[in-house]
C-alpha cells in the first residue's frame, strides 16, 4: 500500500517530469517544429512545479507559474513573427 | 555538512538527489544548445537550462531559496523578453519586411475598455498603494498598464517618459538606503522597513508603466 502522504513521491515525480521533459525538448519527437519544442518545456516546467511544490515554497511557485504562461506568449509571438517573415522555412 | 537546526530533516536528505538532478538537467539543456544551429530554437532551449537554475536553488530549501528564486525568474523573464526583440529586429532589417506587432487573434476594442479603465485602474493603484512592497508594486503597475493601453489618445511628450524614468531611479535609491539603514542602525528597523518597501512599490509601478508607454509608442508608430 502506497501512503499518499509521503512527500518523496511527489519530490521524486517532480524530478523524473523534469528531466523527461528536458530529453523531450532537446531530443523529442516533432522538435523540428519550433512550436511543439515550447510546448515540451511546459512538461519540464509542471515537474519544477512540483519541486518547488513539496519544499513549500509557495510565493516562488506563484510566480513561476505567472512568469511560465507570460514566457510561453512571448515565445509563441517570436515564432510566429519570425515565420511570417519567412526567416526560417 | 553544516546544516542549519531550522531545516527540516526531510528537506536535508533531499539536498544531494534534487542537486544532481538540477545539474542532469542542465547538462541535457546545454547539450541541446550546442547541437542546435537556428536561433529561435536556441532561445528555447535556453528555458530549460533556466529551469535547471530553479531546480537548483530550490535544493536549498529555506527562505533563503524563495528569496533567490523571485528575483531570477523576474530576470530570466526580462532576458527572454529582449533576446526575442532583437532576434526579431534582426530578421526585419536582414529580410527587409516587416510584421504585424501581434500576429494573435486579438482584439481589443471592446465596450469595457472605453468605460470602465479609470475606476479599474484608481482601485488597482489604491490596493497597491496600500500593500507596498513587490506585490504592491504589480498591482499598481497592473492598474498603469491598463490605464495606458486603454485610454485613446496616444503619443507622450518625451519628458514624461524620461520622467518615469528618473522616479523609477529615485525609488531604487530609497530601496537601497533602507536596505543599508537596517544592518547598519538596527533600531531604526521601522523606518528602514517603510523606505523599502514604499521604494519598492514606486519601482516596480513605475517600470511596469514604462513598458505601457513603450508599446503605446511603438502602436503609435504602426
Amino acid at each position: 500500500m502506497i501512503d499518499l502522504f509521503d512527500l518523496n513521491i511527489f519530490l521524486y515525480s517532480g524530478i523524473i517530469l523534469a528531466i523527461l521533459g528536458s530529453i523531450a525538448t532537446v531530443a523529442g519527437p516533432g522538435v523540428k517544429d519550433p512550436i511543439v519544442r515550447t510546448l515540451n518545456t511546459e512538461v519540464a516546467a509542471i515537474g519544477v512545479s512540483l519541486i518547488l511544490l513539496t519544499y513549500n515554497h509557495t510565493l516562488a511557485l506563484l510566480t513561476f507559474v505567472a512568469t511560465t504562461v507570460v514566457i510561453t506568449l512571448i515565445l509563441l509571438r517570436a515564432i510566429t513573427r519570425l515565420e511570417e517573415m519567412e526567416a526560417y522555412p | 555538512m553544516l546544516v542549519p537546526e531550522f531545516v527540516p530533516a526531510i528537506f536535508a536528505s533531499w539536498y544531494i538527489p534534487v542537486i544532481y538532478a538540477g545539474i542532469l538537467v542542465a547538462f541535457i539543456g546545454l547539450i541541446g544548445i550546442a547541437i542546435e544551429k537556428r536561433d529561435i530554437h536556441i532561445l528555447i532551449l535556453t528555458d530549460i537550462v533556466g529551469l535547471a537554475m530553479l531546480i537548483v536553488v530550490a535544493a536549498v530549501g529555506t527562505d533563503l531559496a524563495e528569496a533567490l528564486i523571485l528575483p531570477g525568474l523576474v530576470v530570466e523573464l526580462a532576458e527572454i523578453m529582449a533576446i526575442s526583440e532583437i532576434l526579431i529586429s534582426r530578421e526585419m532589417r536582414k529580410s527587409d519586411k516587416s510584421t504585424s506587432l501581434f500576429p494573435l487573434p486579438l482584439v481589443l476594442d471592446m465596450e469595457i475598455m472605453k468605460t470602465a479603465p479609470n475606476f479599474l485602474a484608481l482601485v488597482l493603484l489604491a490596493f497597491g498603494a496600500f500593500l507596498t512592497g513587490f506585490t504592491g508594486g504589480a498591482v499598481a503597475g497592473a492598474g498603469i498598464l491598463l490605464y495606458i493601453i486603454s485610454r485613446k489618445s496616444r503619443g507622450l511628450p518625451i519628458a514624461v517618459i524620461e520622467g518615469i524614468g528618473g522616479i523609477s531611479g529615485i525609488a531604487w535609491c530609497i530601496w537601497i538606503i533602507g536596505f543599508v539603514l537596517l544592518f547598519i542602525a538596527p533600531e531604526l528597523w521601522l523606518l528602514s522597513l517603510f523606505m523599502a518597501a514604499c521604494g519598492l512599490v514606486l519601482k516596480v509601478s513605475s517600470k511596469l508603466g514604462l513598458i505601457g508607454t513603450m508599446m503605446r509608442e511603438e502602436f503609435k508608430r504602426e
